[in-house]
């Protein structure tokens, strides 16, 4: 009897054991997901999930940023028409949606519309940067799409904003299926899905879990068949939750406890290149002391990037000084400035301050890049900056007050982060360069003319190459002359069981989970 | 007795607008902007203004609170800035995962709690009651967030005993949602391997939620019990010859009750306006996480829609304690 019983248990355990592996557990903070329709979802974590559920025309492979791959998309060309960029892109056949419709162009030209009538937080990418209209794309047989934009627009950007969700081709049968009253699907793809990539939504328990099936009818499939997004917030519980098996893999750990983790033989660190800048923003607004060209430079001697990234971040940063952060094209590891108290004192009295200055610095009282809390991070700049006759009076508030302060122009300094809208070094370059713009330049009243018009030229030229002597000269002049001190480029640390095999999360913040496996 | 719940029914109302006007007024006096923080540090210029038309924020102070009065009366209760729902569906998201935290907390704090407190008051100043006090106070000073965490790692990381974070083992499919409670919804689905998964995954937080609602119950209920074991007719009871169970729950404890019942009531509704530590720290897709998320985003309609459900909750339930004291006391009519 009792024979049988442990046998029956022991199969039990064995079935349930060989169950485990085809369910991957990923715990971590998705409390910003509000939506997985991929023409609205601008949240890291929607952008994550979706990323797995809709396929674009064409995507990066893991960390390069800088070679496009075909997608939906087998070929694509882009030729100059006399008013407008005309791309043309070749669908693959054979790829279907998860209701079993195969791909074809129409639902292409549905998808694009439907970004630009919806409207979401990333509208801008295809309404501003490509200028893409309604209209512009056109379904010229089932596997040919034709798409224009004005010459004014740079197809370079437009191409890398279509590996985005926002270029993610729903199937645009099944959502007029569910749309209600011409909502175009707003409320049903909210939190349901109708896409052709390796996974699709099966159920999003909101603040509990998202779980997502293997598309059976995907051209991809998944190596794992069921993924659960499990929310954990609190960073020890998603350390008990790894090291009970609960979970698989822990995204939001502290540096202290990824440090135990990777002590530990069944776990294993992988870390997740980011394209987030921490920096400092310096106002040169007239009659401010930043104005002086002179005293921003003593100011990018009165930091110690090395103490502040092997200390405070315990190495998980790159150390980087230019605006466009490493894994774009264009990066520069020009790392000019070195931590020279004495030189930045000598500056400073050049520039009319002999008894030093002191002056404001604004931070939020939130999490900075690299999970360390920003007042942790100005009191330490704050400390190496005393030394070079900076003053520092910190004044920490609220995000949103940082950045209401911060838009108003009110600050003198202000530490403060920034990630590219879109995979594509304009992503950065307009917004730090082009006072026109109305972004970072803007807010710290950079207005060079001369820097202005090489973001442009730069996010116009079509050759490589080219481009990327054009930001090599753009990013050497902002960091002489521009209001910026960039401090960082974090990374993220994620833990996972070593029984995982595959994991990868690229600096947009998309994890591939299809390439995903797990051991017994 | 009739026009009286109507009169109080109507105070219910009346309260949920006041909450309304303290809310939208507290709204318009923090300096901060909820438009840039539901957008973040990218946003543009014209995302902003676009923003604001949307959510009628562009209007004068008292139109826009007009417009949230309307739609109240319809039962609407805004859009949320940060999630772009209607409160009402979010509520109707969360707020069952609270009510169902909150229900066994409330079980746990009522079975320790009450069956404590009499014990140690009849056992006044010897062991049990020493032990009564001892654990009340020990419960009761303990933060929430400590005993959670200590608790997850010893039963769940170290001993394997209990499961971890969340409503439910992630490798289990759920029930179909019906009510949102998951172990109804189990049992709704005739889903036992679920529903005992459930309950496993209530035991910690409801313990940890409940315990220090039980300490406090365990001194009021011994304090209340005292009192009136000391009255002439508990002596007199005993001195007729009943049975000490008898003296103890006819003739003590429901003359103890009007106390408990009023603390109790004031528990409750603590418990379903939201632990706020306790979700967080077992991933409890509860109220509590909601509004502090709303709060921290400034996300004022989903902010005001909480804010009026927790206080016509806890209207309610003076409203039906005191109409429970009519039936434990004789002497109180209402007319």
């Amino acid at each position: 009897m009792w024979r049988w019983l442990w046998t029956a248990l022991l199969l039990a355990g064995i079935a349930l054991a060989q169950d485990r592996t085809q369910v991957l557990v990923y715990g971590g903070d998705w409390t910003d997901l509000i939506t997985l329709d991929p023409q609205v979802v601008y949240e890291f974590s929607g952008v994550m999930i979706a990323d797995n559920m809709y396929e674009t025309l064409v995507r990066f492979e893991g960390n390069d940023l800088a070679t496009l791959r075909p997608g939906l998309a087998e070929s694509w060309k882009v030729e100059r028409g006399t008013t407008d960029w005309i791309l043309t892109f070749n669908l693959r056949r054979g790829s279907r949606f998860s209701s079993g419709r195969e791909v074809t162009a129409k639902d292409v030209v549905f998808s694009f519309e439907r970004a630009l009538e919806r409207k979401g937080p990333g509208s801008f990418l295809f309404t501003d940067i490509a200028q893409l209209k309604p209209g512009a794309t056109k379904a010229l047989d089932p596997y040919t799409l034709e798409v224009r934009i004005p010459k004014s627009a740079s197809p370079q950007s437009f191409l890398s904003i279509l590996t985005f969700t926002i270029g993610g081709v729903v199937d645009s049968e099944e959502v007029q299926k569910n749309a209600k009253g011409g909502d175009l699907g707003k409320d049903w793809l909210t939190n349901n899905s109708a896409g052709s990539g390796p996974y699709r939504l099966v159920r999003w328990d909101r603040g509990n879990q998202v779980f997502l099936e293997a598309n059976l009818h995907a051209r991809v499939k998944p190596k794992i068949p069921r993924v659960v997004l499990r929310y954990i917030q609190e960073p020890a519980v998603l350390r008990t939750a790894l090291e009970s098996g609960e979970i698989d893999i822990a995204e939001g750990l502290t540096p202290e406890g990824l440090k135990a983790i990777a002590a530990n033989p069944r776990f294993k660190v992988v870390r997740a290149e980011t394209l987030r800048l921490q920096y400092l923003g310096m106002n040169m607004k007239a009659g401010s002391p930043f104005a002086n060209a002179k005293l921003r430079e003593a100011m990018r001697y009165a930091v110690n990037q090395d103490e502040l990234i092997q200390g405070l971040l315990q190495g998980n940063a790159i150390k980087i000084q230019t605006f466009i952060p490493k894994g774009l094209l264009g990066y520069n590891p020009a790392t000019s400035y070195k931590y020279d108290p004495e030189r930045a004192r000598k500056l400073l009295a050049e520039a009319g301050y002999p008894q030093g200055l002191e002056f404001e610095l604004l931070v939020s009282t939130g999490i900075c890049g690299g999970r360390v809390p920003c007042p942790d991070v100005a009191a330490k700049l704050q400390a190496d900056m005393a030394k070079a006759g900076f003053r520092a009076r910190i004044r920490a508030i609220a995000n949103a007050e940082v950045l209401a302060t911060y838009r108003a122009q009110n600050h003198q300094v202000v530490l403060a982060g920034w990630s590219p809208d879109f995979p594509d070094p304009d992503g950065n370059a307009t917004p730090w360069a082009d006072y026109g713009a109305r972004s970072l330049a803007w807010r710290n009243s950079y207005n060079d003319e001369v820097a202005a018009k090489l973001a442009r030229q730069a996010a116009l030229e079509a050759d490589p190459q080219k481009r990327k002597a054009l930001y090599k000269v753009l990013t050497e002049k902002v960091l002489r002359e521009g209001p910026y001190v960039v401090l960082y480029q974090p990374a993220q640390p994620i833990g996972l069981s070593a029984k995982v095999e595959g994991f990868l999360k690229n600096p947009m913040m998309s994890a591939p989970l299809w390439q995903v496996s797990k051991q017994p | 007795m009739v026009a009286y719940l109507v009169r109080r029914l109507f105070m219910v109302l009346f309260v949920g607008v006041g909450i309304t006007f303290v809310t939208f007024v507290i709204a318009q006096v923090i300096p901060i902007d909820p438009v840039v923080a539901a957008l973040g540090e990218n946003a543009r210029e014209e995302q902003i203004r676009e923003f604001r038309e949307r959510y009628g924020l562009d209007r004068p102070i008292l139109v826009q609170y007009g417009i949230y009065l309307r739609r109240l009366l319809h039962l609407d209760l805004g859009r949320s800035l940060r999630t772009g729902c209607p409160v009402a569906e979010d509520l109707r998201e969360f707020f069952p995962a609270t009510l169902e935290l909150s229900l066994a907390a409330f079980f746990v704090a009522v079975a320790l709690g009450l069956p404590a407190g009499i014990l140690a008051a009849l056992r006044q100043n010897r062991l049990p009651d020493v032990l009564v006090r001892f654990f009340a106070l020990l419960l009761g000073s303990t933060p929430v967030f400590f005993l959670a965490i200590l608790l997850l790692d010893v039963f769940h990381r170290q001993l394997g005993l209990l499961p971890g974070p969340g409503r439910l083992d992630p490798y289990l499919i759920p029930p179909p949602r019906v009510t949102g409670l998951v172990t109804l919804d189990a049992l709704l689905a005739r889903d036992l391997a679920a529903f005992w998964d459930a309950l496993h995954h209530l035991l910690l937080p409801a313990f940890v939620l409940g315990s220090a609602s039980a300490a406090l119950l365990a001194r009021m209920t011994r304090a209340a019990m005292l009192e009136v074991l000391s009255q002439d007719y508990v002596r007199t009871a005993r001195a007729k010859g009943l049975a000490e169970g008898q003296v103890v729950l006819r003739h003590a404890l429901k003359n103890a009750a009007l106390p408990i019942l009023t603390l109790l009531g004031g528990l409750l509704g603590g418990l379903l306006s939201g632990a706020v530590l306790t979700e967080t720290i077992f991933s409890w897709p509860g109220f509590g996480r909601y509004v502090t998320q709303s709060a921290t985003s400034l996300d004022f309609p989903a902010v005001m829609g909480v804010t009026l459900l927790v206080g016509v909750v806890y209207s309610l339930l003076n409203l039906l304690v005191d109409l429970l004291y009519a039936l434990l006391d004789p002497r109180i009519r209402y007319a």
